[in-house]
């Protein structure tokens, strides 16, 4: 009985990984694809048709590229950063539920654990900044640290309007009662709430315009500026696989989850995939369009304006609460 | 017979021992902050098999992901490569190691004075039926109410005395960026 | 110069991020634009007239050879002095005749200098811009390659060599009567536009500036 649990949840396992990582290679090329044509370029067209393949010859380059570790790092640390990374991402895959019937781990505790993996990232950034032994890496390493703690506090004080309005912390069962609710989404009565989502959900994935520990201009390449060949990959895929989380919580708290006007059938997680994809979207856009904020602009916005505007959130769902019921 | 959750609780205790005689040990500062935190993982996996799964999931959250990042933040500042070497505090090593074997042979013989205490209305089963958080909410705010006001009092003299120091700082050197850090930790801890 | 400030935000632009959504609206815009890419190997760009590329001296249908008298004003002049003429004189005030014609190409900035000054509009510089190489040799131009540069600029087909003019032999805003006879070809029309006259001197007395600079003085 035992055993066959065990190898149903292994075949599980493997499954969402690689679909997530095929999701990651071409959400590369649907970025390169989307701000290409919003720059007026066409974005890649050489590999396959339409450059299809281009994310596959991408991932051929980088493993096949030479693995160099500068001689002055602290190998040990330099080794386990991107792994540290990655893996913390990859566990917030377990607790997403794709539809109804497929999520991994259906935990009580999902959202927080969801934080807590994501927490664990940057210390996957930061190790990679001081183990690196290089000035770029370290000034990334340590904006990418900052940045992170100041934006999870607002991101996790947004989405306590939604655990009070559900009663959970369960995702599956934050879906269902939002199917419940009036407008069946939260984005509708939770918008400060989502607003505030929002825009730390682009400054925890280190995205445009919070890309400031990867700050091209004036950092080279921040934290991953001394990785090369398939390590740096496994920053990548952390990357994106992280703004695929991000998307999902988004999806999950706050656009109605599986849910969708109708029912499309066979495909139960089609108005997941496509909610997921409209924030992608979302993400690529922005970085299309707005230029990157100075450091102390960061802070200020984190600190004194989303905190402050997510514990008037608070308060206002809880009045709210307590005025209808 | 030992079962599976006693063998994890061997592995995870050694572990957390193991992992913090060695973070006192190392060298690095660096790579002591990282066993410290090997050792707070392993904290929370001794509460997830006391069916506390909120508690270490905070655990991690707290602990791993901002204060032991704050720490990592002060080491990187102080930017020591390498343990500086000093003298030591105490004369003799042995006095030392005899103080510290005589404290373990203390707790070891008062092992069997330690009791369950008494359990309360909260089994594993109202707890799973209620579900953590709500459990933890609805004791926190009604029968543990005072001192929980006497912690967020605590704690709000911190961030207002972090503030304060960060402001004095501001006055007597214009324009310093660093008042942000000091908000920072200020709220953290 | 007229600066034009930028209207202030008011309150609620700036509650509902007006400007940012703007910007936004101007991405998703162009993303349904037609792209500007010019798809290179496969789509060749025309380059434009007075292109500087490749260099050439021009056959001479006569004598099948250069048009070259070696007046070594194209040495004196080139910034980067990567030309190298050398000649003799079979006797005293007698013809210069050419020995051989050099150009290292990898030193050259394309300035264009040697063709505005060559009094017999020998060399130019063509509208080939395709003369990569994997060794130096190929890019140091001989006497005998600088022609074969010409035949294959003139079998490219857009030219005729009895009618050809480059715009560099007739430097613009020269006075036409200043120039040498075999330089007085006409040149394109577009290259002799006014408004491109070169100097200061010349500006003034053309046509008067256009509007928008008038507005910015």
């Amino acid at each position: 009985m035992a055993e066959i649990n065990f190898t149903k949840l292994l075949v599980h396992l493997v499954v969402l990984v690689d679909v997530v990582l095929l999701h990651v290679a071409y959400a590369t090329y649907f970025e390169r694809k989307v701000i290409g044509h919003m720059q007026m370029r066409m974005g890649p067209t050489r590999v396959g048709p339409m450059g299809l393949l281009q994310p596959i010859a991408d991932g051929i380059k980088l493993f096949f590229k030479e693995d160099i570790i500068p001689a002055a790092a602290d190998r040990p640390l330099f080794y386990a950063a991107p792994i540290i990374c990655l893996v913390a991402m990859l566990s917030c895959l377990a607790v997403l539920p794709f539809d109804p019937n497929h999520v991994l781990a259906d935990l009580n505790i999902g959202l927080i654990f969801i934080f807590a993996m994501s927490s664990l990232a940057s210390y996957g950034v930061v190790l990679a900044g001081w183990a690196s032994n290089s000035k770029y890496s370290f000034l990334g390493g340590m904006r990418s640290m900052s940045q992170v703690i100041s934006y999870e506090i607002a991101m996790g004080l947004s989405l306590v309007g939604v655990m009070m309005m559900t009663g959970s912390l369960n995702l599956g069962q934050i879906v269902a009662a939002q199917a419940a609710s009036p407008f069946g989404i939260y984005a509708i009565p939770q918008f400060i709430g989502f607003f505030v989502f929002v825009v730390s959900m682009l400054a925890e994935t280190n995205r445009v315009p919070f890309d400031l520990p990867e700050a091209e201009t004036e950092l080279v390449a921040g934290y991953c500026t001394e990785y090369s060949g398939i390590r740096f990959s496994l920053f990548f895929m952390a990357e994106y696989i992280g703004m695929i989380v991000m998307a999902s919580i988004g999806t999950i708290c706050f656009l109605g989850g599986w849910n969708g006007p109708f029912t499309v059938p066979y495909v139960p997680f089609f108005w997941f995939l496509l909610k997921i994809y409209a924030i992608m979207f979302f993400f690529f856009w922005v970085r299309a369009t707005l230029p990157r904020y100075r450091y102390d602009q960061l802070m200020d916005l984190g600190w004194k304006f989303l905190i402050p505007l997510a514990l008037a959130n608070i308060l206002l769902t809880g009045l709210m609460k307590t005025v209808l019921e | 017979m030992i079962s599976l959750s006693q063998l994890l609780f061997a592995y995870l205790a050694t572990a957390i021992t193991g992992l913090a005689l060695l973070a006192v040990n190392a060298r690095n500062p660096v790579h002591s902050v990282l066993l410290v935190l090997a050792m707070f993982f392993h904290m929370a996996g001794l509460y997830l098999t006391l069916n506390a799964e909120f508690l270490a999931a905070v655990q991690i959250i707290v602990y791993a992901g901002a204060i032991l990042v704050l720490y990592l933040f002060v080491v990187f500042l102080v930017n020591l490569k390498e343990e500086i070497r000093v003298k030591r505090f105490v004369v003799s090593q042995h006095y030392a190691i005899l103080l510290a074997i005589g404290l373990c042979v203390l707790l070891v013989s008062n092992m069997d004075s330690f009791a369950l205490g008494i359990s309360g209305p909260w089994t594993i089963e109202a707890i799973q039926q209620t579900t953590h958080i709500k459990a933890l909410g609805r004791e926190l705010f009604t029968t543990y109410l005072l001192p929980f006001e006497i912690t967020g009092l605590i704690l709000l003299v911190a961030v207002i005395g972090g503030l304060v120091l960060a402001r004095e700082d501001k006055a007597t050197t214009k324009g310093n960026s660093d008042d942000e850090n000091a908000e920072t930790k200020g709220v953290h801890q | 110069m007229i600066v034009k400030h930028k209207k202030k935000r008011n309150l609620l632009e700036t509650i509902f991020l007006v400007e940012i959504l703007k910007g936004m609206g101007l991405t998703l815009r162009r993303m349904f634009s037609k792209p500007v890419t010019c798809q290179y190997p496969t789509e060749k760009r025309q380059p434009s007239l007075g292109f500087r590329g490749k260099h050439a001296l021009v056959r001479n249908p006569h004598t099948q050879g250069s048009k070259c008298v070696a007046c070594l004003r194209c040495v004196t002049i080139c910034p980067s002095q990567c030309i190298s003429i050398r000649f003799h004189q079979d006797e005293e005030n007698g013809p210069r005749l050419l020995d051989s014609y050099e150009i290292e190409a990898l030193r050259c900035i394309y300035c264009g200098y040697c063709a505005e000054v060559c009094p017999v509009n020998a060399i130019l510089l063509t509208e080939s811009y395709e003369y990569s190489s994997y060794d130096r040799q190929s890019i140091f131009f001989d006497q005998e390659k600088l022609l074969a540069n010409w035949d294959e600029f003139m079998d490219q087909g857009n030219h005729n060599p009895h009618t050809y003019v480059n715009p560099f032999w007739r430097p613009r805003g020269c006075d036409i009567k200043g120039l040498a006879a075999p330089r007085r070809k006409a040149v394109p029309e577009e290259w002799t536009r006014e408004g491109q006259i070169v100097g200061r001197k010349h500006k003034a007395a053309a046509s008067p500036a256009p509007p928008e600079q008038g507005a910015k003085q």
